[in-house]
């Protein structure tokens, strides 16, 4: 079952006083499986940060669909929308984005308050994911207290815990050690391997070769994409890189 | 121009949400500061009516602004130094020297400080003349024309005491700059703070110190003592609001936040951990506000009930405008009153040299005794010095209270009228019979109205009682003097008058009272049972002089509440737009966070009202709460100001803090723009 169609997409940035217009997206077409686990490659610039906002509903498409679960996102009240991304989608940020304020717990259990749910069903659900993330005995330490690893963990917790149909996660290594990264990307296995749809925005190469599928976006289109097929992570690794040198030699031509 | 003050006047521009407020506290405290200082200055006000006064209450005017001016120029450089580090942690890496920082600093304060002076001069100058209109109006006098009182001398030692400050201030960010580490600076911004802990002996002290002030406050019943106890009951309630505001509040946090069932909850789990850390770092903030806040409450609220109750404390004082009471002791150390013609004769004398038409003479001769008044009972209990439960009543035979006010009571033997004339806090008096010591009467009649009024100005409890005649009189005082020995009270005999007209200028009634005065010595001095040294008793007590005097009193007085109440409010403004953008600019990450993790806007905005609100309100609720414990005690000084009405009193404060807080609203709701264009 498609659980993200996205046709067409464009979005064009108008300057302040209407001259210089950038198209960021020029046409990005593509969709997401259930249990999916999508890896989206592209340089600073390529419009990976625009097609994730348009995605997360933090920004509107200039034309084109999103379809999340068969729902169009451009068709969703404004008043609708922050519990719709809330029940719907999880996030993680490369900054983690966790408050200081709060203890790991509370920044967990944050989207579930929102909602509304009872603090009986908060920690019945709380516990399983906390276990299986290997955090449940420092949930009650705050955020300046923990590494930046444990920090990703619980910001993964936080997204996991409201059962998203999609999880996005942008560049989730990158504000980590490689001892981390390889922690946190085993995560995200496992996460997927439990059945839980990932769409990652990366420019890492071994962020995206634990992926099962990925998308190379350049100059606002999709530009190619590599399936894992039957390879390891390494022999992906080595596709990946491959295909980022070949891209890079196209422009140099 | 040259680079640094270039720098500097951009970094003002840049950081002109910091440094305008600068500079406006700097001009106001400045204006403020040369209008007290040139009132305390100015002789010509000195020479008013009334104007005497003026000195003594402009020098606390001058203290308290002195000490606003530092605390808060001192407080406005370091919220700016503290907002700036990070700036100022960027040149040093950028590869400016301190030497080079310091030298911006200097540009800047320069610049800032020179705008804030002229402003200040300019503002001081033009409502000097305001306020010196202001003044006479409330001291009841013309206003004298040509008011300008312009003195070089005034004007640059206010400038220069500001100059002063700072010097001082810069003084202080150079010490600091000099002790800064860059690379620490430019990283203190990202680390966290710990959750508050609850100080338990703070919290200890807070609570037993702001109950100790309370219960001063509500149980002491002597106004004599009311002065010493309300100073020990202000510093006591100011420590434990500090206290409490800075511990209390996370006492209570912290409690709702352990109850899971309330914490984990939509609405309040933001406002609730947000308020951990808001309470932690505003507190002392807060509560400045809060004792700000009452100061200006209290000051405003007195001393406006005070100069709103004067004309009602002289008109039931005063019922005719004169009295003159005369005695003198004889060669046998008796006390002789002066006959009541001789008196007369002076008064009327005095009338036609100063061309003043009289109405009426009244010769009134009444007994004003003191007891000790406990559940409707009257007894000979009274020692000097002790003043609870006492009352005062006023004796007069039907006789004399025909003379003065024309109506027949037809007593018979036994029988008394009685009047409440001033019963303030005492249980009023409903008894049928009137018990005094071991004699009781029967009340066959209730006055509304007592012809005579106490010899002095007093907060007594007052009663006034007429007997069918001399002998009943003379036999109360016979009691009261075996009761009361040495303290024993006399008959009191004086001549009342009553002038055609009731205000009478300055001038002509001090006239008045001189030549009563100096003929009533003559007669004296004639009189062969007088020798020199013997005590000569002559007291002609004037509405004129004493509405005079209450005038001169307590329109300073007024003046003096007005201004500390603008110079507070002021202080209070600049702390709560202070709190506001340095809370904004520290709340911005965090609400962006939560939008980010699926918080709607609405919720965002929610969240930040509620916590605002409970923030800048807390202050004006517990200084409401202050004012009202405090308000018995207030009553009770006030009496010992001789404001008897407590109705007055309520209105006055009431008002006070309506107009107050619509203020503080009006404010609150300017700096909350700021607030939310800083966090959005």
């Amino acid at each position: 079952m498609t659980i993200l169609d996205v046709k067409d997409l464009k979005k064009t940035y108008t300057g302040r006083f209407g001259g210089n217009q950038v198209q960021a997206l020029k046409g990005v077409t593509f969709s997401v499986e259930e249990g999916e686990y999508v890896a989206i490659m592209g340089e600073s610039g390529s419009g990976k940060t625009t097609l994730l906002n348009i995605l997360a509903a933090l920004d509107k498409a200039t034309a084109g669909s999103v379809m999340l679960d068969q729902k169009n996102l451009a068709e969703i009240k404004d008043k609708e929308l922050a519990s719709f991304r809330r029940e719907n989608l999880g996030f993680v940020f490369q900054e983690f984005n966790l408050l200081d304020t709060f203890t790991l717990k509370d920044n967990i259990l944050l989207p579930l308050v929102l909602s509304g749910k009872s603090v009986a069903e908060m920690n019945e659900r709380l516990e399983p994911i906390a276990q299986s993330l290997g955090i449940a005995d420092i949930l009650n330490k705050y955020p300046y207290e923990v590494s930046g690893g444990q920090k990703q963990r619980a910001a993964a917790a936080r997204a996991l815990i409201t059962n998203p149909k999609l999880i996005l996660a942008d560049e989730p290594t990158g504000a980590l050690d490689s001892q981390s990264s390889s922690d946190l990307l085993r995560v995200f296995e496992k996460m997927n391997q439990a059945g839980q749809t990932i769409l990652m925005v990366t420019h890492s190469t071994d962020a995206a070769s634990h992926a099962n599928r990925v998308l190379f976006i350049r100059d606002g289109v999709v530009f190619h994409q590599i399936y894992r097929g039957e390879s390891s992570n390494e022999e992906l690794y080595q596709k990946i890189s491959d295909t980022l040198t070949m891209l890079r030699k196209g422009e140099a031509k | 121009m040259n680079l640094y003050p270039r720098m500097a006047l951009q970094n003002i521009k840049k950081n002109y949400r910091f440094f305008v407020p600068r500079i406006l506290t700097q001009a106001g405290l400045l204006g403020c500061y040369y209008i007290v200082y040139t009132l305390y200055k100015d002789e010509r006000l000195r020479s008013v009516y009334g104007g005497q006064y003026l000195p003594f209450f402009m020098a606390i005017g001058i203290g308290v602004t002195v000490l606003l001016a530092v605390i808060l120029m001192l407080y406005t450089n370091s919220f700016l130094m503290k907002q700036r580090t990070r700036e100022l942690g960027l040149y040093n890496v950028l590869g400016l020297e301190k030497r080079h920082v310091g030298k911006i600093l200097f540009f800047e304060s320069a610049i800032s400080s020179v705008t804030g002076i002229i402003l200040g001069t300019i503002f001081g100058m033009l409502f000097y003349k305001l306020s010196t209109l202001f003044i006479c109006k409330l001291l009841n006098v013309d206003s004298i024309l040509g008011f300008y009182y312009l003195k070089s001398k005034t004007i640059i030692s206010t400038i220069l005491f500001f100059v002063a400050i700072d010097v001082f201030t810069y003084t202080i960010n150079l010490i600091n700059l000099a002790r800064m580490k860059p690379v620490e600076l430019m990283a203190s911004a990202h680390t966290g703070e710990k959750e508050p802990k609850v100080k338990w002996i703070l919290l200890i002290i807070g609570t037993i110190t702001l109950a100790a002030g309370y219960y001063l406050a509500l149980a002491t019943k002597n106004p004599i003592r009311a002065l010493p106890i309300f100073f020990l009951a202000v510093i006591l309630v100011m420590i434990g609001t500090y206290f409490l505001f800075v511990t209390g509040t996370i006492f209570v946090l912290k409690r709702l936040k352990s109850n899971n069932n309330y914490y984990y909850n939509k609405k309040h789990m933001t406002a609730v951990s947000g308020l951990l850390y808001r309470m932690k770092q505003n507190a002392v903030g807060l509560a400045s506000i809060c004792i700000l806040s009452t100061g200006v409450l209290v000051a405003v609220s007195t001393t406006v009930s005070l100069y709103t109750g004067m004309e009602d404390m002289l008109s039931s004082k005063y019922q005719q405008e004169l009295y003159v009471r005369a005695l003198y002791q004889d060669v046998n150390e008796n006390y002789v009153n002066i006959p009541s013609d001789v008196v007369i004769k002076s008064v009327e004398k005095s009338a036609a040299e100063n061309d003043v038409k009289i109405e009426k003479i009244i010769n009134q001769r009444f007994l004003d005794i003191v007891y000790k008044y406990e559940n409707g009972k009257f007894t000979y209990e009274y020692t000097p010095g002790n003043f609870s439960g006492l009352a005062d009543i006023l004796f007069l035979t039907q006789d004399a209270y025909k003379e003065n006010c024309g109506e027949e009571l037809n007593l018979k033997k036994g029988q008394v009228a009685f009047c409440s004339i001033n019963v303030g806090d005492a249980k009023l008096f409903n008894e049928k019979t009137l018990k005094l010591g071991d004699q009781e009467f029967d009340i066959v009649k209730t006055l509304n109205f007592f012809p005579i009024s106490m010899d002095t100005i007093s907060f007594m409890t007052c009663f006034g009682v007429v007997v069918p005649d001399e002998e009943t009189i003379n036999n109360i005082y016979e009691i009261q003097k075996a009761a009361y020995g040495e303290h024993a009270d006399e008959f009191t005999e004086r001549v009342a008058v009553k002038y055609a007209d009731r205000h009478l200028a300055s001038d002509k009634g001090n006239a008045i009272t001189k030549t009563i005065s100096s003929e009533l010595h003559k007669y004296i001095y004639a009189q062969s049972d007088f020798e020199e040294g013997k005590i000569i008793y002559i007291r002609a007590d004037s509405l004129w002089e004493t509405s005079d005097t209450f005038y001169g009193m307590y329109g300073t007085f007024l003046f003096l509440g007005i201004l500390l109440g603008l110079v507070f409010l002021f202080a209070t403004t600049l702390i709560i737009y202070y709190k506001q953008i340095s809370e904004g600019y520290e709340d911005r990450k965090r609400f962006q966070i939560m939008e980010k993790i699926g918080m709607s806007q609405v919720e965002v905005k929610g969240s930040i009202r509620n916590q605002i609100l409970l923030v800048f309100f807390l202050p004006l609720l517990v200084a409401g709460i202050h004012i009202c414990f405090a308000f018995p005690l207030l009553t009770r000084l006030l009496n010992l100001l001789l404001l008897p009405k407590v109705s007055l009193f309520v209105l006055c404060t009431c008002i006070t803090f309506f107009i107050f807080a619509t203020v503080y609203i009006v404010i609150y709701s300017i700096t909350a723009k700021t607030y939310y264009k800083i966090v959005h």
